[in-house]
């Protein structure tokens, strides 16, 4: 079993397999477009950009499970929302990518790549695992999804080679990205 | 007329629309969801397409829920 077993739907319907991807290095976001607690869709759009030309690919996977339940604390952190309006990288089907009814492409990446703590240097980091404590304690357990862009690169061997939580910005894994292009 | 661009799943839209009502301030809810180019407005307006963007003229805007300067957008 491997990334490239798994078949998925674009936000536009179409069936794509993962298979379609072989030889690219990809990036596999779980993205949320509505009031994200770390909006990352400019930087990802950078990463994009930037390496598109080289072989990568970022794979978007809308997920509602953390929009809803925005932390106490955003509203000093920002008061606006940011829509995906702009994004050029492939976004598929909504779904959900933690617990019982995560689609099975997160099961699995979340197989491979176990939970290995937040990026103490963020700091985002202490509001996210503040709000976590305070209003979601079971999402700090285990090796599920923590919350909104969290980022799988995988190299060009379909290969799981690094996990990135959400207090990771995209423009960190640049030197990751670089190393398997 | 006070333009709000927004979407519906914005928790801070919804603030500033409800804060403009409760002003008695008339606005039109501008879409960027649902309507491209309400989108493309609001991108053209504010170089961004966070929301709530609040303007009048199209040029002078509201970024966010910020009570101080939506007041003085309205008094402008």
């Amino acid at each position: 079993m491997g990334v490239y077993d798994f078949t998925v739907k674009t936000n536009k319907g179409v069936e794509k397999s993962l298979a379609d991807y072989k030889g690219k290095v990809l990036l596999i976001v779980n993205t949320a477009s509505k009031c994200g607690f770390t909006p990352q869709f400019e930087g990802l759009q950078g990463l994009y950009k930037k390496y598109k030309d080289k072989g990568l690919e970022i794979l978007g996977f809308p997920c509602n499970q953390f929009a809803a339940q925005d932390p106490g604390t955003a509203e000093e952190i920002q008061s606006f929302c940011k829509l995906n309006y702009g994004v050029t990288f492939q976004i598929f089907e909504k779904g959900d990518v933690r617990g019982e009814t995560a689609q099975p492409l997160f099961k699995y990446l979340t197989s491979q790549k176990k939970f290995e703590g937040f990026d103490e240097k963020n700091p985002m980091t202490a509001v996210l695992v503040d709000a976590l404590q305070k209003n979601f304690p079971e999402y700090l357990e285990g090796d599920g999804i923590k919350w909104n862009f969290t980022k799988f690169l995988i190299d060009k061997n379909g290969e799981v080679s690094a996990r990135f939580e959400p207090t990771t910005n995209p423009a960190d894994i640049a030197p990751e990205i670089e190393k398997l292009l | 007329m006070v333009k709000v661009y927004s979407f519906e799943a914005c928790p801070w839209c919804t603030k500033v629309k409800k804060y403009l009502s409760s002003k008695g301030v008339e606005y039109e809810v501008r879409d960027i969801e649902l309507n491209e180019d309400y989108a493309k407005e609001c991108l053209q307006i504010s170089g961004d397409t966070m929301v709530p963007v609040t303007t009048i003229d199209g040029k002078n805007f509201v970024l966010g829920f910020d009570k101080e300067k939506l007041d003085e957008l309205i008094a402008g």
